[in-house]
């Protein structure tokens, strides 16, 4: 029974007239829960509408996502307008939208906003509209329209006008959720195409090879997909070829910079040995093709199992470590730039190699994920942290080695994708003790200052580290390095920890200790956790980590500690003299 | 940081003054950019910059990228004590293109 046909007691018509309208909400959410076809749940909608109201016809407009049209999406009754595009302030229906407000005309004919071009159109003659706004949380997502009452004189009355009232706002919040759904799902496919990217990836990666094969890798991803890469092969005389990359940046782009640098190096490799003509000629294509500042530092080398040599090219990776027999460590900086920046950096094509002798000791060729991970108790594992991870795996077989090493920064999320490639000359290591930290006896303050993390007051911040370590008798070159690496340190934290919100307060403090200056960052910004770094950052494209790298070749040491309460603490010490 | 340009030719020299830091460095790379843009060779004066910072650098780089994908000619000029050591720090002093004065890169983009 619908209200237009009456009943003969009032409080029994009210009361089945709610239980109806009820079920008709209900019937409308269930539609729009359980189906995917939006318009066709919101035709269903209408057409319920239409009949309990008593309307002869009606439609639902929903608004372009550019907000300038509005575009009828269900039609009920002897028309059908499905698909007219209206301005989002045309028509009756328009004017609903536009002031969010619910409209009832009973001459419509009359009314200044009546587009009479639409029943002109179709030969339907409009008497009177009712109108409702689908409006949730106050935004409106469009309106729902009801034309000539059924009924009597064809004229709608107040009662029908607050029907419609609560019928859309039902509508609108059952759209809304199903638009939100719809959402979901577009993300849960998007999220299985990365999966898939990233298993694709992963099939880039070489088989681990048994025991006492001496080349071994490992490469932990940050996200699903990763920007870094290691490979090796076996080449003509036993001599085996490997190689390391790490793409600048984070996300898709640097995942398919990192698959063509990968597929050119193995396709490359087999026909040229030599390291340093390797990267030439990969450095040329990347030139040639990379986009948006990105880059890839890179490592390529040939190793000889039968005299314990490698040959190696460099190009701007970190510095591998060689883990020497008797436990000591040496680190082999790079000399040039990354490959991708320059195609005539280096001369005539061909980046320099260097020759390692193993001695019977293991390189160690790995990506900055590793230094900036965290270890187990929350430190940044840095350079140092790495050697003890080595020192303290150096019993295990090799590819347990870096299992190992690998499973102590993969406690904490990690920031970046970290991969470790080792080649290892001997196939019996005994266990080694790792080295000590010396520990400054005498202390003494500097400088405290607190300043708010913006950008616009990093020079008054320089200024004071500049005359504060010049007090303490750096020397000019040694002073202009710390002052960039406290900047450098700072900007992290404004771009990274606070996220360039600004209001966040960064505590300075430089100490001394003997000769060594001792710098503690301090902010209150929430913990960097980059499992919970939002999609969009997804593009992130950072300059290359270039801050990053400007510190450590600042500094002789750096890395976050753990930080008792909230916020991070960054601690960077320079020996002076 | 000021920045002012100037047309020699067809190049432009962009005189970069100051400290190219994170607050100043988007309008350094929007100025680099827009003489690119405008298919102008680009020879930055660096004679006056007393401190540049990482988000400099990557202004220098993205404009040097950018000028190679066109054709055009990218340089440095001049190059103050304070920002070569850090182009040198970044292992860049290599990549860019270096004059000793602002005539020779004229003379030599000309």
């Amino acid at each position: 029974m619908t209200p237009a046909e009456g009943a003969a007691n009032p409080a029994q018509q009210k009361r089945e007239a709610l239980e109806t309208q009820l079920e008709l909400i209900a019937h409308m959410s269930q539609d729009f829960a359980s189906s995917l076809d939006i318009d066709a749940t919101l035709r269903n909608a209408l057409e319920r509408i239409t009949r309990y109201v008593g309307a002869e016809g009606g439609a639902i407009f929903l608004l372009s996502d550019s907000g300038e049209e509005i575009v009828c999406h269900a039609c009920h009754g002897p028309f059908d307008l499905t698909g007219l595009r209206l301005g989002s302030n045309e028509g009756i229906v328009g004017r609903s939208v536009r002031n969010n407000a619910c409209q009832m005309v009973r001459d419509a004919l009359n009314d200044p906003g009546f587009e009479s071009r639409i029943d002109a159109a179709t030969g339907f003659k409009t008497r009177s509209v009712l109108c409702a706004p689908l409006t949730v949380q106050d935004r409106c997502l469009g309106a729902i329209e009801l034309v000539n009452k059924t009924a009597r004189d064809s004229l709608f009355e107040t009662p029908d006008l607050h029907l419609l009232r609560a019928m859309a706002s039902s509508a609108a919040l059952a759209l809304a959720n199903a638009r939100f759904a719809a959402n979901l799902a577009e993300q849960e496919r998007q999220r299985g195409e990365l999966e898939l990217a990233a298993e694709i990836q992963r099939g880039l990666l070489p088989e681990q090879r048994p025991a006492p094969f001496p080349v071994a890798g490992v490469n932990l991803p940050a996200r699903l997909v990763s920007g870094d890469f290691f490979d090796f092969l076996v080449l003509d005389g036993g001599r085996i070829g490997f190689a390391v990359g790490d793409v600048s940046g984070k996300g898709v782009q640097a995942a398919l910079l990192m698959a063509k640098t990968a597929s050119l190096y193995r396709c490359l490799a087999k026909s040229d040995a030599s390291p340093g003509r390797l990267l030439g000629i990969i450095n040329q294509e990347i030139c040639d093709t990379a986009t948006r500042g990105m880059f890839v530092t890179m490592i390529a080398g040939v190793y000889d199992p039968a005299s314990g040599c490698i040959r190696l090219a460099n190009a701007g990776h970190e510095p591998p470590l060689l883990h020497g027999e008797g436990g000591s460590f040496q680190r082999f900086p790079a000399r040039e730039p990354p490959v991708g920046i320059s195609p005539t950096v280096v001369g005539e094509g061909q980046f320099p190699e260097e020759e390692i002798a193993l001695n019977k000791g293991t390189l160690y060729i790995f990506t900055d994920g590793i230094t900036e991970a965290r270890t187990a108790d929350g430190a940044q594992c840095g350079v140092e942290g790495l050697k003890k991870l080595i020192a303290g795996a150096a019993h295990l077989q090799l590819s347990e080695r870096l299992n190992a090493i690998a499973a102590h920064v993969n406690q904490h999320p990690l920031r970046d994708d970290v991969t470790v490639l080792a080649v290892d000359g001997s196939s019996a290591s005994a266990p080694r003790t790792a080295p000590t930290m010396r520990e400054g006896s005498e202390e003494r303050r500097l400088l405290m200052l607190s300043f708010r993390a913006q950008a616009d007051q990093l020079k008054s911040v320089r200024t004071a580290v500049q005359d504060a370590v010049t007090r303490a008798g750096c020397g000019a070159t040694c002073t202009k390095d710390i002052v960039l690496a406290v900047d450098e340190a700072c900007q992290n934290i404004i771009r990274h920890a606070y996220r360039g919100t600004p209001g966040g307060t960064i505590v300075l403090e430089i100490e001394r200790q003997d000769d060594v200056l001792v710098f503690w960052l301090r902010d209150f910004a929430p913990k960097v956790d980059v499992s919970k770094v939002k999609p969009r950052d997804l593009g992130d494209v950072r300059p290359g980590g270039i801050g990053v790298h400007l510190i450590r070749e600042a500094m002789d040491e750096c890395g976050f500690v753990p930080c008792p309460s909230e916020g991070n603490i960054f601690r960077m010490a320079k020996r002076i003299h | 940081m000021k920045h002012t340009v100037r047309l020699e030719q067809d190049t432009a020299v962009v005189v970069l003054e100051g400290d190219v830091d994170l607050e100043h460095s988007p309008a350094a790379r929007k100025v680099l950019l827009e003489c690119l843009q405008q298919g102008r060779h680009v020879l930055v004066d660096m004679s006056g910059v007393s401190y540049i910072d990482s988000s400099g650098v990557a202004s220098l780089v993205e404009a040097f990228q950018n000028a190679r994908r066109k054709g055009t000619r990218f340089a440095l000029a001049a190059v103050s004590s304070s920002a070569l050591r850090v182009l040198e720090l970044a292992r860049l002093d290599k990549v860019f293109t270096i004059y000793r004065t602002v005539a020779d890169g004229t003379a030599g983009n000309g």
